[in-house]
């Protein structure tokens, strides 16, 4: 796996959920040990493009490579070398968080007592202690989001793909997954992660991208998004409603209001 | 108590029922009309009215006696109220099982004010209706039946009385619930491992029970029990509509009003006992287990022995846990350990089971116990039918591990092999039991029930993952409506396969050696054509699966 070029590069990608286009024509791209944040409206295409990078859904045209490998083509060692995290995760209710864990260290062949010592230091940072022996049926959301997180970077990985990682969690625990983001991207991690966090995207990530319809709508630092948005010293909330074309919001809450 | 939205409530539940198991290709416009399951019931009706008339034609036809003629009545009126009964149980119960303990406690219903009494009759009500068409079709049977015999009153009165038997039924349901959610909540504090195992054979021992209710031997018995030993009857409650029936028939009134107003007071009792358990024991919160000792990594298995590599472990272990703890997979495993018993019911519950230590007829017990290798066969079809879909939302963490679909495959098929040879197991005891198998027999049994159970398996899982359902609604199905029919089908014909080359096999050795020669190699050539053929179709049916398999793992649903 070379380290030149992208972690992740995305051509052309198309994908169709019958006549709705998840994804149209999307092209971007991704360098090694870059944070990269993924903005959008509901439905503009954020959790597709990542499902697509894993090899979970097939797109309709176009290709995705990630660290080098065609994601079509090499699935297997695509999925040995990234971590993932669905939106809103549904894990594997019946065993408890050692139990899943152990399962995944398994699948990806971790010794023994490695996977002992890593799991016991997740839980232990994650702030899952005592709750380890207990179904995941009986977890909190925010619980199960940071299983599935352990899950994600049990086996180190060289890519680590996030859709909405921070969804449910405590603000110790954000704090955490912010803080382990950087310390990876320190080590050379990639990440993509979606979010609809605007502050925190704008704080962890090196470069964001905004997806609308399926499409790439703008990329760039914060900063960057600004000046493209003409509004300099605005709030990236604000950026994004322009950006996004989302007019009305005062309208809307005062129809609520009624 | 609000009538109207006790009524509204009670259609609610009936929809829910109707689209957690028509889903497909039936709108939900037509399953939100009430008036649909009355349809069917007058065309159930018409259907039991032909059968009667055809079933009195038949008899008079054959020069019955009257005496003989009151004998069937007497039995099939008798019959009706006990068989829906069971029946109204037997459907709640599997439909309970059915139920996903997640969606069940997130139900909306635990926050909304709803009082437990109109939750009971609510539910009462919308089991009575969903199934009635089964009663339209008894009480169409029967009106022939007694109009025709001079029984034109009994007849009125077991319309009455199968009203009140179908409430009985779907009562007993309710109260079957909340004492089974507060069991739940009890092993829960016992202890994991205690809780479930307890509710393994918890679970199966109901289904075996049910599966008695239901069956028409066992019916049969209890009628012959009433007619023999009334006064014991007596005492049983759920006897009393049955009793009031027959005693309208042998025309003591008084008596058959005395049980009617029983009957009635045993369902109001019951809706009584239902609506205080509801209101004491509902659990609104999903349980969680807690398994003591946190150090639960797993070292090296001795699946190793096997060849089976640390990442096929990982898999079974993983599909055994999940048959072991989810409600609504532990009812399917229960499946290939309950058909093989219910194909000896008609030998256990015969009019005259034989007390003596031979086996009833001088055939080859071998012969005698093959029959067995059907439930097993079907047991180890409906699990891999279902072995896909169960992954259900949960199929992302597969999907995203390094797990390729020969290996997803694989592990479904030994998984649900395993679980069907305990089954098998189950065959066998049974089998050396009741009809004496040899030694040689016993391993000749196990061997081809070894290669019926990969047939039958493979099977299942190449239909199942075509037709997989992953919808996780309150009543998860795991395989579509057309799965299942196309699947079952397949199965049957391929034991029907089985069974031919296992005939021919018999005539060509029989040919050879001629009738009654011992010679035992010759005498295993049917057994191994049958293996042999069940080979073939297990290959068959794992080629095909490789291909759906890739598919799921590759374009998981939203």
């Amino acid at each position: 796996m070379s380290q030149n070029g992208s972690a992740v590069e995305a051509q052309h990608l198309t994908k169709f959920y019958g006549p709705v286009a998840g994804l149209y024509d999307l092209s971007f791209s991704v360098g090694y040990g870059e944070v990269r944040g993924l903005l959008g409206q509901n439905g503009s295409g954020k959790s597709t493009l990542l499902k697509s990078l894993v090899g979970l859904i097939h797109p309709t045209s176009g290709t995705a490579k990630v660290l080098g490998l065609d994601v079509q083509k090499s699935p297997m060692e695509v999925r040995r070398s990234i971590g993932y995290v669905p939106e809103s995760p549904r894990l594997y209710e019946f065993l408890t968080a050692t139990e899943y864990l152990d399962f995944i260290a398994d699948v990806r062949g971790i010794a023994y007592e490695e996977k002992k010592q890593r799991i016991n230091r997740l839980i232990q940072a994650l702030n899952l202690e005592g709750k380890q022996g207990d179904t995941i049926s009986g977890y909190s959301q925010g619980m199960k989001q940071k299983v599935a997180l352990m899950g994600a970077i049990l086996h180190r990985p060289k890519l680590l793909l996030l859709d909405e990682p921070l969804n449910g969690l405590d603000p110790k625990s954000a704090r955490v997954v912010k803080e382990l983001i950087h310390g990876l991207a320190r080590e050379g991690v990639t990440t993509v992660f979606s979010t609809h966090i605007l502050e925190i995207a704008e704080a962890i990530c090196d470069q964001l991208t905004i997806l609308q319809n399926g499409r790439v709508l703008a990329e760039g630092t914060g900063q960057e998004l600004r000046e493209k948005a003409g509004l300099p010293g605005s709030g990236l909330e604000d950026v994004f409603l322009k950006l996004t074309g989302t007019r009305g919001v005062e309208e809307i809450v005062e129809a609520l209001m009624r | 108590m609000r009538a109207r939205v006790l009524l509204k409530f009670a259609k609610v539940l009936m929809v829910s029922r109707l689209r957690g198991t028509r889903r497909s290709r039936v709108t939900n416009s037509i399953t939100s009309r009430p008036i649909i399951i009355g349809l069917i019931g007058v065309a159930m009706f018409a259907i039991g009215l032909t059968f009667g008339l055809v079933t009195i034609s038949i008899l008079t036809s054959a020069s019955t006696s009257a005496s003989a003629m009151g004998q069937i009545v007497f039995t099939i009126y008798g019959g009706i109220p006990i068989f829906l009964i069971g029946f109204f149980l037997s459907m709640g119960l599997l439909w309970e099982l059915n139920a996903s303990t997640e969606a069940e406690t997130t139900d909306a219903i635990n926050w909304l004010p709803i009082t437990p009494a109109e939750y009971v009759l609510a539910s009462t009500l919308s089991t009575g209706y969903t199934y009635s068409p089964l009663v339209a079709v008894a009480v169409g049977y029967a009106l022939p039946l007694g109009v025709l015999t001079g029984n034109g009153a009994a007849f009125l009165l077991l319309v009455g009385i199968s009203i009140v038997s179908t409430f009985i039924g779907s009562v007993g349901v309710e109260i079957l619930r909340s004492v089974l959610a507060r069991a739940s909540s009890a092993f829960t504090k016992v202890g994991g491992k205690t809780m479930v195992v307890m509710r393994i054979f918890g679970v199966i021992a109901i289904l075996v029970f049910t599966q008695l209710l239901f069956s028409g031997f066992l019916v049969v018995r209890i009628i012959s029990t009433l007619v023999g030993d009334i006064a014991a009857a007596t005492a049983v409650p759920v006897f009393w509509p049955t009793l009031s029936i027959t005693s309208m028939l042998g025309s003591d009134l008084l008596a058959s009003a005395v049980y009617g107003l029983l009957s009635l007071g045993f369902f109001l009792l019951l809706a009584y006992i239902a609506l205080s358990l509801r209101a004491r024991f509902w659990l609104a919160a999903p349980p969680s287990l807690h398994f003591s000792g946190t150090e639960s990594f797993s070292k090296s298995s001795k699946l190793k022995w096997f060849g089976l590599s640390d990442l096929s472990i990982a898999l079974v272990r993983r599909e055994l846990r999940s048959a072991t703890r989810r409600k609504e997979v532990v009812r399917l495993m229960a499946i290939p350990l309950i058909l093989p018993v219910m194909i000896l019911f008609p030998v256990v519950f015969s009019p005259a089971p034989s007390s003596t230590a031979t086996p009833p007829v001088s055939a080859n017990p071998l012969l005698l116990a093959g029959p067995l290798l059907f439930g097993v066969g079907l047991g180890a079809l409906f699990l891999g039918l279902t072995s896909l879909g169960q992954e259900g939302g949960r199929l992302w963490n597969i999907g995203s591990l390094p797990v390729s679909e020969r290996m997803v495959l694989k592990t479904k098929l030994l998984f649900t092999s395993l679980i069907a040879m305990i089954g098998l197991a189950l065959g066998l005891i049974l089998s050396v039991l009741i009809f004496h198998l040899s030694v040689l027999d016993a391993l000749i049994f196990s061997a081809i029930g070894l290669t019926v159970v990969l047939a039958e398996s493979s099977l299942g899982i190449a239909v199942g993952s075509r037709y997989a359902d992953f919808s996780e609604g309150p009543r998860p199905r795991f395989v579509s409506m057309k799965g299942s029919i196309i699947g079952s089908i397949l199965g049957v014909i391929m034991m029907g396969a089985m069974s031919v080359a296992f005939i021919a096999m018999l005539i060509l050795s029989v040919r050879i050696v001629g009738l009654g020669t011992s010679l035992e190699l010759i005498e295993a050539l049917p057994f191994i054509a049958t293996a042999l053929v069940a080979l073939i179709f297990s290959r068959i049916g794992y080629r095909l699966s490789i291909g759906p398999v890739n598919r799921i793992l590759t374009e998981i649903a939203n």
